[in-house]
């Protein structure tokens, strides 16, 4: 680990982050005053049968709660784009995007071993992945807070939410890393990193809008990140061993191939 | 190959790099000796920047092995770093610092202090103005003097610089030559590649020839140039003496009283074999290490 190196690529996100992260807050902000305005008349069109009640979800989420609403707005697409920004973005050119454009060689003349190059940037990726997702659900439990609604939340439960929200978006970015360290353009590493999120995405709200479907949800990380069913109260320790397992396999892999790859001179 | 000396910054031996089925290095054994500028020389696509980043950790040896200032390439390379400095061909940097930011950033991952930078930016004309700009701005060879400043503003043992005067014009490449020499009267090793002759020719203690990745030659540059052929053009009062009377001439041509040939060998007994009243004019040309090491390749190719 270089705090060095650690320090300089948070210093290069920072702008990016500051943006995001207030864009996060904003965002969740807005969670809770939607299910305010909206939760009674969107149960009453369920109720009604004129609406198919799956159309009035997303992914594991809903607005009929406020904790499905919270869900729905941690697996909302603006959301994940959100989070995709540095768990996709940053991380798959992180490595692939200096080696592409010849500055990797510059900083590995330097008295760092690769093995710690990629442990600095793993940490300060994950750190910004982090500060997201606690400028989000920070903006929610605050929009809730606002709109006095807090009691519907079972708050000591908080702690579990970011931990297995971190875990699910830390697989997300250990694999993009690891996308980084095997490609010698960013644009690949991008690619495998962005059909990653978009198919683990697909299974989840494929499994939720279509019954018969149900089964792929299983497959999907998101589906292992259920915040508003945390927040009832209804804590599932699997789903943490599972996004922990996929965010760590990525990291093996990645320390195991990039100190032994060949980096020839950038064409 | 060369034999082992205690004193080698570089020490590299049957040194093999493949690609799959492509060869980008053979067999390729060199000792490079502290306090010398050794040049490695050899046309785009030798081998060149193939074994310099086999010594800085990059690359992994198919076979061979090679050490930097007595570490081992493959176990070591973090230390051999730490001690060295290096210029990559066709630098790149970091576009949206400035030069100032880029070279702050750079001596700080070394770990070291900017010892030699002051000097090094004022002979390579990179005042505090120029350095203030972002390097997206910088021209290439701005972006090569930053190079240059980089890898050896942090007082390294060891200078490994590949193609370090591209893109630099001949003024500036006549001040990094200036800074090449002090290197050297202060002890310095310096291992840099190359495919100009001349630059070369005026820097270099010894220079390894090298051709799609087999080193092809050693030379001590002097020994080099004292064994490099010269065209002699030789103008006689009245009519020529008999051409292969001349000692050491070759292609002779006779053009009226004028002799042209070429030499190679001493010059000294030539000069009192040719000594005659009748002896109008004399010139001797240096060829150049250019012209010695195109001979050089003629000879190998001719033995292929």
């Amino acid at each position: 680990m270089s705090a060095r190196l650690f320090g300089q690529t948070m210093r290069w996100q920072r702008i990016r982050l500051l943006i995001v992260g207030l864009a996060g807050i904003g965002w969740g902000l807005l969670i809770p005053v939607f299910y305010n305005a909206f939760s009674d008349v969107m149960r009453d069109l369920a109720n009604s049968g004129a609406f198919p009640r799956e159309l009035m979800s997303f992914g594991s989420g809903s607005l009929f709660t406020l904790p499905g609403a919270i869900t729905l707005g941690l697996q909302h697409p603006l959301a994940i784009a959100m989070l995709g920004i540095f768990a996709v973005g940053a991380s798959a050119t992180a490595v692939a995007g200096e080696r592409a454009r010849g500055t990797l060689e510059v900083l590995l003349a330097r008295p760092i071993s690769r093995l710690s190059l990629y442990v600095s940037l793993l940490l300060a990726l994950l750190v910004t992945v982090l500060i997201v997702l606690v400028a989000i659900i920070g903006g929610m439990v605050g929009g809730s807070a606002i709109q006095g609604l807090t009691d519907e939340l079972d708050l000591g439960q908080l702690p579990l939410v970011l931990l297995n929200g971190f875990g699910l978006w830390a697989a997300f970015t250990t694999f993009g890393l690891a996308a980084s360290v095997t490609f010698d353009r960013p644009g690949p590493a991008i690619g495998l990193s962005l059909a990653y999120l978009v198919i683990n995405y697909f299974l989840e709200i494929l499994g939720s809008l279509w019954t018969d479907a149900a089964w792929t949800q299983e497959y999907s990380l998101f589906h292992h990140f259920d915040p508003g069913a945390i927040l009832s109260g209804d804590v599932a320790p699997l789903d943490l061993v599972i996004v922990v397992v996929a965010a760590v396999i990525p990291v093996i892999y990645a320390i195991i191939v990039f100190p032994r790859r060949d980096l020839a001179a950038p064409a | 190959m060369e034999g082992t000396s205690s004193t080698a910054a570089i020490t590299v031996r049957g040194l093999t790099k493949h690609y799959g089925s492509v060869e980008a290095l053979t067999d390729l054994s060199l000792e490079v000796r502290q306090g010398e500028i050794y040049g490695f020389l050899g046309p785009n696509g030798a081998g060149k920047s193939t074994t310099i980043r086999t010594l800085l950790g990059f690359l992994h040896a198919t076979r061979g092995e090679a050490s930097v200032l007595g570490m081992d390439v493959a176990s070591e390379s973090v230390e051999i770093r730490r001690l060295t400095g290096y210029l990559p061909g066709g630098i790149a940097l970091y576009d949206s610092l400035t030069g100032e930011q880029v070279l702050d950033y750079l001596v700080d991952m070394q770990g070291r202090e900017p010892y030699r930078r002051k000097e090094l930016c004022d002979r390579l004309e990179l005042p505090a103005s120029v350095l203030a700009r972002k390097v997206r701005d910088y021209s290439r060879g701005m972006r090569q003097k930053i190079g240059v400043v980089q890898a050896l503003q942090h007082d390294p043992e060891l200078a490994i610089l590949d193609e370090p005067t591209e893109g630099l014009d001949p003024l500036m490449q006549q001040a990094f030559y200036g800074i090449l020499d002090d290197l050297r009267r202060e002890g310095r090793t310096v291992f840099f590649s190359s495919h100009v002759l001349s630059e070369v020719e005026r820097l270099c203690d010894r220079v390894a020839i090298i051709r799609a990745g087999h080193l092809m030659a050693i030379h001590e540059v002097d020994e080099l140039l004292a064994r490099r052929r010269r065209r002699v053009t030789l103008r006689w009062r009245g009519a020529a003496p008999d051409a292969t009377s001349l000692p050491g001439l070759e292609d002779v041509q006779v053009d009226g009283n004028r002799i042209i040939g070429t030499l190679s060998g001493e010059v000294a007994g030539f000069v009192r074999a040719i000594a005659s009243p009748n002896l109008e004019d004399l010139t001797i040309e240096p060829a150049s290490l250019e012209e010695a090491f195109l001979e050089y390749y003629a000879a190998e190719e001719t033995v292929a």
